[in-house]
């Protein structure tokens, strides 16, 4: 019983880190159609950030961490993403790899291609004992910073003029456009979103490891990208759900799975998606939209 | 058989031999080099074979996969172990079942091996991955080619897990790797122009489209990824035999990045361009690892880490050509097909040329598809009902289309005609109601099924191919049903002569106006040999001398191919010229069925279209 409860928070711990990651994919692909594979990178750089400002206070640190997730993203987007705005998913697809590989690569230049390893709050690594169930503490920020995130997201999105034209433009970014949305704003927001989505996600990585190389990234964007498709395309609720799923998965499957099994998680973690998409091609959640009119 | 081909001898000629000297070079520069020099060209070509099998997939199909390299680390794998000598097997992977352990094969044999269990294994991972939807392959591929990492690595027994496998044979000579890479060439080059490939283009160019012309969007990919796979493990065994170690990341994130830039660069639509983006990349690619400073030059797939700088270069190529030029250096199109080499090689313009010389005859494409035609039997709609949400578009409404007769279909907008459409052509299921094609039940069947039963359809929007010409268009449609390459260009050009539209041919369907391409969506249909055929709007933006043009055309389909005419057309001096037989419709039931002239004195119909106010006025 103990062990149970103890696996299923360990297990929640993880689908809201996932979800966040997700998140932060979504928000860019509601607005823009674009699967961003530098959103990897975009945590990565965070994660950077706090390895580089390790002498800073701690709160300054992670101020740091926001900023450069934040500006990274702003930056990729009218740097590389504005031009290939109007292309095809694909195209789009293959830009932010092509973004995602000079980020990833100039790190490896700029400080190491190894993990260098960062020191963390001593707080944060401790545990905090309810009842029999002992909980690390970074679980509870973790649950915490997603929770807050969430009513964050949700209160822009629904109750400000600027969530109210990332959803128009959601919908129908050109009707939207000729309608008065500001299409370059809305779109530089929902990077900003997105970038900032990144370097929570970062500092919970670094939190939990303790350490930052330069492709750290990869996976989390994998992830993000999987519970998208598991979500369905698009949908902010389905992302959430996804990433939920995913990693409620992936960790329920690391504490039951047997022992000689356990390295191959991530190969049993990332044929989930294709077994779901196989009976529900446009995900849990997928509207009936994106098959073209005729 | 009739003397109109796709492309002139002399074009095929320079598309496939251009690229093939381009390999021939590679080789030739490579043969003469230093022992390193040669290492690195070799690893060029292995890279090159690799980039082929992702353009059969990638190129034709439009949708990309990140998956692929998951494949080429199989194949090295697979042919890795098949010739290290039994006592290595047994240091390095000893977990090995027996006659793999100690098997020690020949290059060519493993290579055969690793490419056939590519093969396989692509068509095994392909069948569910190739459900998944347009958005979401890359995505699935790209978990495909984590789980490929993830099992490598960790299958230590096997696999040697994540440490690197040492002491393969380094049978790959820069001649083998060269002759494999002109063989891989000209296999691409032959399924793109095959039948199948010209399939699978249709659905890149337009999924609806081609699925009203009976191509099978997800077979048509299954089998391109296989081939594709078959590519990659072949390159991928080759590599592992010039480089002579072999690890889980070997064919991972970067070699990724890597020919994915190359395919891109070069133009991901063209062989040509396959070969030219591997060239080009992988010169780049050495210049700056030599900048890079002292590392030992390894080709493109090195192992180690390498500090970034030849890694960004491939970014910021892979950026810039996504920005600047999206359809890389040959702008998808093959050598013969580019006026720039034509001209480098003396050729006169072919276009011009073929567009000016006399169609020779061709054979009558009505006689070539209408193997069996009973001229009797008919289309049926029976209680048809769709609604669209709480949106009731159609209710019960019946409709027969017989053999040989032309049935005009007119209402207001909104009146749910178009959507009577999509559900006989099958691209929409209706909440109620049954479909009979010849008296058999084909409601339910998908589109591409119904087409190949006999029913064609155009649509509202033109949906051209773009990128194929005039003749590749329609040819496609002959395709589609499963008539073979060369008949299909046969009834592609007899089609188009009947429709007057031969001197568009040779014209990508895209830079059409949009009145001749949906005339080419007509040619299209009627090339799949229907036995009905559904026309949404045919005549919209034609003069009035055009529509005239476009009646008697249709006369003469009616009368050649009798087949049945459905006809959805607001403009109705070309409804009431064509059709014995009008059926009105109107909020999703049926108003009336009659002649023209019995229709047009209906006071229903009247007020359907003009209001009740005008039916007072006029009685008046």
């Amino acid at each position: 019983m103990t062990e149970l409860a103890q696996n299923l928070i360990d297990a929640l711990a993880l689908g809201s880190l996932y979800a966040l990651i997700a998140l932060g994919v979504t928000v860019v692909y509601t607005v823009m159609g674009m699967m961003n594979f530098a959103h990897g990178e975009f945590i990565m750089l965070a994660a950077y950030a706090l390895y580089v400002l390790a002498g800073l206070p701690f709160a300054a640190a992670l101020g740091g961490a926001l900023a450069t997730g934040v500006l990274i993203a702003i930056a990729a987007e009218r740097v590389a993403f504005r031009p290939v705005r109007n292309a095809d998913l694909s195209a789009q697809l293959v830009t932010s790899l092509a973004v995602a590989t000079i980020l990833q690569n100039v790190v490896t230049g700029a400080v190491n291609a190894r993990p260098q390893s960062v020191a963390t709050p001593a707080v944060l690594g401790e545990s905090t004992e309810l009842g029999a169930v002992s909980v690390p503490n970074l679980e509870f920020v973790t649950l915490g910073l997603t929770a807050v995130v969430l009513a964050g997201l949700g209160w822009l999105l629904y109750r400000t003029r600027a969530g109210l034209a990332m959803r128009a433009a959601a919908e129908n970014f050109e009707m939207a456009r000729l309608l008065g949305v500001r299409a370059d704003r809305v779109v530089a927001l929902s990077f900003a979103i997105s970038g900032a989505l990144a370097a929570a996600v970062g500092v919970l990585l670094v939190m939990q490891t303790g350490q930052v190389s330069p492709t750290m990234g990869l996976t989390p964007v994998l992830i993000g990208f999987v519970a998208v498709v598991i979500g369905g395309f698009g949908r902010m609720v389905g992302a959430v759900l996804g990433g939920l799923l995913l990693g409620i998965v992936s960790s329920l499957l690391g504490a039951y799975l047997p022992a000689d099994l356990v390295p191959f998680r991530d190969a049993i973690v990332f044929s989930l998606p294709v077994a779901i998409l196989i009976f529900r091609p446009r995900g849990l959640l997928g509207a009936a939209t994106g098959e073209a009119r005729v | 058989m009739s003397g109109v081909r796709f492309r002139s001898r002399s074009s095929l000629a320079v598309s496939l031999l251009v690229p093939l000297a381009l390999v021939a070079l590679t080789v030739a520069i490579g043969a003469n080099g230093t022992p390193s020099l040669q290492g690195t060209v070799t690893t060029i070509l292995c890279n090159l074979i690799i980039v082929l099998g992702l353009q059969v997939f990638i190129g034709n199909s439009g949708v990309y996969s990140f998956g692929q390299l998951g494949f080429a680390s199989a194949g090295a794998y697979v042919a890795a172990v098949l010739t290290l000598p039994a006592a290595l097997t047994a240091l390095q992977t000893p977990g090995l079942p027996d006659p793999i352990a100690t098997a020690q094969l020949g290059p060519l044999l493993s290579t055969l091996i690793a490419a056939a269990a590519c093969g396989l294994l692509a068509a095994a991972v392909g069948l569910p991955l190739m459900r998944t939807s347009t958005l979401a392959i890359p995505i699935s591929t790209f978990a495909f080619l984590v789980v490929v990492y993830n099992v490598l690595a960790n299958w230590d027994a096997v696999t040697g897990g994540s440490s690197a496998l040492v002491s393969i044979p380094r049978t790959t000579s820069v001649e083998s790797a060269g002759l494999w890479a002109a063989a891989a060439v000209a296999v691409a080059l032959a399924f793109k122009w095959s039948a199948r490939g010209y399939r699978l283009q249709a659905t890149r160019e337009d999924e609806v489209a081609a699925r009203s012309l009976g191509i099978g969007v997800m077979k048509e990919r299954l089998v391109a990824f296989s081939l594709s796979g078959v590519l990659c493990g072949i390159g991928g065994a080759l590599a592992v035999h010039q480089s002579g170690v072999l690890s889980p990341t070997t064919f991972y994130f970067a070699a990724t990045v890597t020919t994915v830039t190359m395919l891109v660069l070069g133009g991901a639509r063209s062989v040509f361009g396959a070969v030219l983006g591997t060239i080009a990349v992988a010169s780049v690619n050495e210049v700056l690892r030599g900048i890079e400073g002292g590392a030992e030059i390894l080709g493109l797939v090195a192992i180690g880490d390498t500090p970034g700088l030849a890694a960004i270069g491939v970014g910021l190529i892979l950026l810039a050509t996504m920005i600047a030029m999206p359809n890389g250096l040959t702008g998808g199109r093959e050598a013969g097909e580019l006026a720039w080499l034509g001209r480098l090689l003396g050729r006169r313009r072919p276009r011009d040329r073929a567009a000016k010389s006399p169609w020779p005859d061709v054979p009558n494409a009505a006689e070539m598809v209408k193997a069996e035609r009973a001229r009797d039997g008919s289309l049926r709609a029976e209680g048809i009902s769709v609604a669209f949400g709480g949106l009731q578009v159609l209710r019960g409404v019946d409709l027969e289309l017989p053999r040989g007769e032309a049935l005009g279909l007119i209402g207001p907008n909104g009146a749910g005609k178009t959507t009577l459409v999509n559900v006989l052509s099958g691209f929409l299921a209706p909440a109620a109601g049954m479909v009979r094609l010849d008296g058999t039940d084909v409601s339910g069947r998908s589109p591409n099924r119904l087409a190949r039963t006999g029913l064609g359809r155009t649509f509202q929007a033109a949906l051209p191919f773009p990128h194929l010409n005039g003749l590749e268009s329609v040819a496609v449609g002959a395709m589609g049903v499963g008539v073979g390459r060369r008949d299909a260009v046969a009834v592609a050009a007899d089609v188009l002569a009947r429709l007057g539209m031969r001197e568009k041919a040779v014209l990508p369907a895209g830079s059409l106006p949009p009145a001749s391409q949906r005339l080419l969506g007509v040619a299209r249909a009627l090339a799949t040999g229907p036995r009905y055929l559904l026309l949404d709007e045919p005549a919209a933006g034609l003069s009035e001398a055009e529509a005239e043009e476009l009646v008697a055309i249709l006369r003469g389909v009616l009368e050649d191919f009798g087949c049945g005419i459905l006809l959805i057309e607001h403009e109705m001096s070309v409804v009431m010229s064509l059709c014995p037989r009008v059926q009105v419709i109107d909020d999703g039931i049926t108003l009336r069925v009659g002649s023209p002239a019995e229709v047009q004195a209906d006071p229903a119909v009247i007020e359907a279209y003009l209001g009740s106010s005008y039916l007072e006025v006029a009685s008046a």
